[in-house]
């Protein structure tokens, strides 16, 4: 809500403002919304510039409409798609994460989650050589188990080293500091423009939403929902605005006992991520020790979902001896 | 002034043509005899994953196809409050129902699209203010989409303190002038409303002004402002079944409002978009 004062636009006076506000127009929205005709009698102001004001207001207040060609033009430079590193990953989600979206992993604890998310953090850091900021809410990110990863995938200690130094850690306990972790991203890569003190940077990875939000809900319900939509629309449009692949972690719960497995946080989250990926562990079938991992699609713009791969976390580099944590980079 | 009248008459023209042929937007998605014509308002209402927004590309792929293709060949302009919309999946569809999907095609096709995005109630009300000149300008900007009206809704909500006046203010003055926009330049109106809300257990009324077979009962819970309310000509649920194997069906329940006509439809989604 802006209020209306000098200054805001040209052609706005103090004196109109005075006039306006003893008639009950404060804000933009107040003025653009009322009989300019009727306005303009009662405040006894020029009709003419009462209209001049409207447009300007409008313009600087409202969203500009771009054609769909031009639109199409610039996403044909702008989106990229990220691989995550796992190749039947990749083949559920159409060849990777992409750009300008929200992707959900949902899945029990112990599914494989975190493990997914430092896997295409990883793939991302070596592999595309692009920066990655985790924001982490739980306290899950282990960086021996990224660096252990990062030692699958080269042997060169250079370049781990350079990998683990584009993964930018965060850890936010609550919706606040998340908020303000993502301010702090949006005044960046808007600042980014001018100096390029960070290199590029492609993809977020939020482990978990579920952990910040969770404990906004109960209570006073509309509050702690407006505050889940703002971080909801945030994520959102970072992700257009930047081109930034969002991936987030969610929990899962179901209708009574036997329903199906959906993801936490109510009706009014289930809208926000454009793709959404099932995580679930089972045992395998063949061997009691070893748990089999399966990912399956739940919602997607671009891929009939239901459909199911098996997963390859850490292409057993888990058995590796323990390695060392590293101190630099993190 | 005979240029001016001749212009006026082109227009005019212009958009009678177009209120002809928008009557082959979708049958399927309404009643016999009951689709849309200018100055209706469509709501989409459905909870996640139902196909809305497929639906949503599939009207937008009729209405910029050109007409020797099978098309409308009219403007749309689509408001996306929610940044949902995913301008590859409309280009994957478009390319699967040209006969020659060339790059060039594809573009002539987009663009007759005109997409805004907003990211609160009060830019989408200064938006849709703003939008008035270029619904002037372009007589066969026929068509606008809005996915979704419920996307402010919590905020909204909470920003509104204790007091319903306040907290639908902002909604209620875009349902006006949806409104006026949809009457004065006889457009239609499609926009979607997502399920935010359980169906009350204690609400006996039913929605239905029909008796309907008890398979066709929804979950649906009017919440946003009577003024968006009372607009609506058209309601169309979404719901989604899942069908053995991987194949996901979809049905629509399609009511007409004020003529107390009701149909059920099913479609299924693959590339190419929605088919009946």
């Amino acid at each position: 809500m802006v209020v209306l004062r000098a200054g805001l636009c040209p052609g706005l006076t103090e004196e109109m403002i005075q006039l306006l506000r003893a008639n009950g127009i404060r804000t933009v929205v107040d003025f653009v919304s009322s009989d300019l005709e009727n306005v303009a009698w009662k405040c006894s102001l020029s009709y003419k510039a009462l209209v001049a004001v409207r447009r300007v207001l409008l313009a600087q207040f409202s969203a500009f409409p771009a054609n769909g060609a031009d639109l199409y033009e610039e996403l044909k430079s702008s989106t990229a798609i990220l691989p995550t590193g796992s190749p039947s990953l990749d083949q559920l989600l159409d060849s990777g994460l992409y750009t300008g979206e929200v992707t959900e992993l949902m899945g029990a604890p112990g599914s494989g989650k975190t493990q997914v998310c430092l896997g295409i953090a990883a793939s991302v850091s070596l592999g595309l050589k692009q920066h990655v900021l985790f924001l982490d809410s739980t306290g899950g990110f282990t960086a021996s188990r990224l660096y252990q990863m990062l030692r699958a995938q080269t042997e060169d200690e250079e370049e781990q080293l350079e990998a683990l130094q584009r993964i930018q850690v965060v850890r936010v306990f609550n919706i606040y500091e998340l908020l303000s972790a993502l301010q702090e991203l949006r005044d960046q890569l808007q600042g980014l423009c001018v100096v390029s003190s960070v290199g590029p940077l492609k993809l977020v990875v939020l482990d978990s939403v579920s952990a910040v939000i969770y404990p906004l809900l109960g209570g006073r319900q509309s509050e702690g929902l407006a505050l889940m939509m703002q971080l909801s629309k945030e994520l959102k449009t970072l992700a257009r605005e930047f081109s930034l692949a969002v991936v987030v972690t969610n929990q899962v719960t179901r209708d009574g006992s036997t329903g199906p497995l959906k993801p936490a946080l109510g009706r009014s989250w289930s809208f926000v991520p454009s793709t959404r990926l099932l995580l679930e562990s089972r045992e395998a079938p063949w061997e009691k020790a070893t748990t089999q991992r399966v990912a399956s699609l739940a919602k997607s713009p671009r891929q009939p979902t239901g459909v199911q791969v098996e997963l390859d976390i850490g292409n057993g580099d888990v058995l590796e001896p323990s390695p060392v944590t590293p101190a630099q980079g993190l | 002034v005979c240029s001016l009248f001749v212009r006026m008459g082109l227009s005019l023209l212009a958009r009678l043509e177009g209120r002809s042929s928008l009557k082959n937007l979708e049958p399927y998605l309404f009643a016999e005899e009951g689709s849309p014509v200018h100055g209706d308002v469509v709501e989409f209402h459905g909870p996640e994953g139902t196909g809305k927004t497929e639906m949503l590309y599939h009207l937008i792929a009729r209405c910029i196809i050109p007409k020797t293709e099978g098309g409308l060949e009219v403007e749309v302009m689509f408001v996306d409050t929610d940044y949902h919309f995913d301008m590859l999946r409309l280009v994957t569809i478009l390319e699967n129902r040209l006969a020659q999907g060339t790059e060039e095609m594809i573009k002539q096709c987009l663009g007759r699209l005109f997409l805004v995005s907003c990211n609160s109630s009060t830019q989408l009300l200064l938006t849709l203010y703003s939008l008035e000149n270029l619904f002037c300008a372009h007589p066969s900007l026929c068509v606008l989409l809005l996915d979704s009206l419920s996307a402010f809704y919590w905020i909204d909500r909470s920003n509104g303190g204790e007091s319903l006046t306040l907290q639908e203010m902002n909604l209620k003055k875009c349902a006006n002038f949806l409104e006026k926009l949809v009457t004065q330049h006889h457009l239609i109106l499609f926009a979607t409303t997502q399920t935010l809300m359980q169906k009350s257990a204690n609400s006996a009324e039913s929605f239905f002004p029909l008796k309907l077979p008890h398979e066709t009962d929804t979950d649906y819970r009017p919440y946003l402002c009577k003024s968006w309310q009372q607009m609506v000509t058209h309601r169309i649920f979404f719901s989604k079944q899942c069908n053995s194997g991987n194949s996901t069906g979809f049905t629509v329940i399609s009511c007409h409002l004020k003529r107390n006509q009701i149909v059920k439809r099913s479609f299924s989604v693959a590339e190419c978009g929605v088919q009946f």
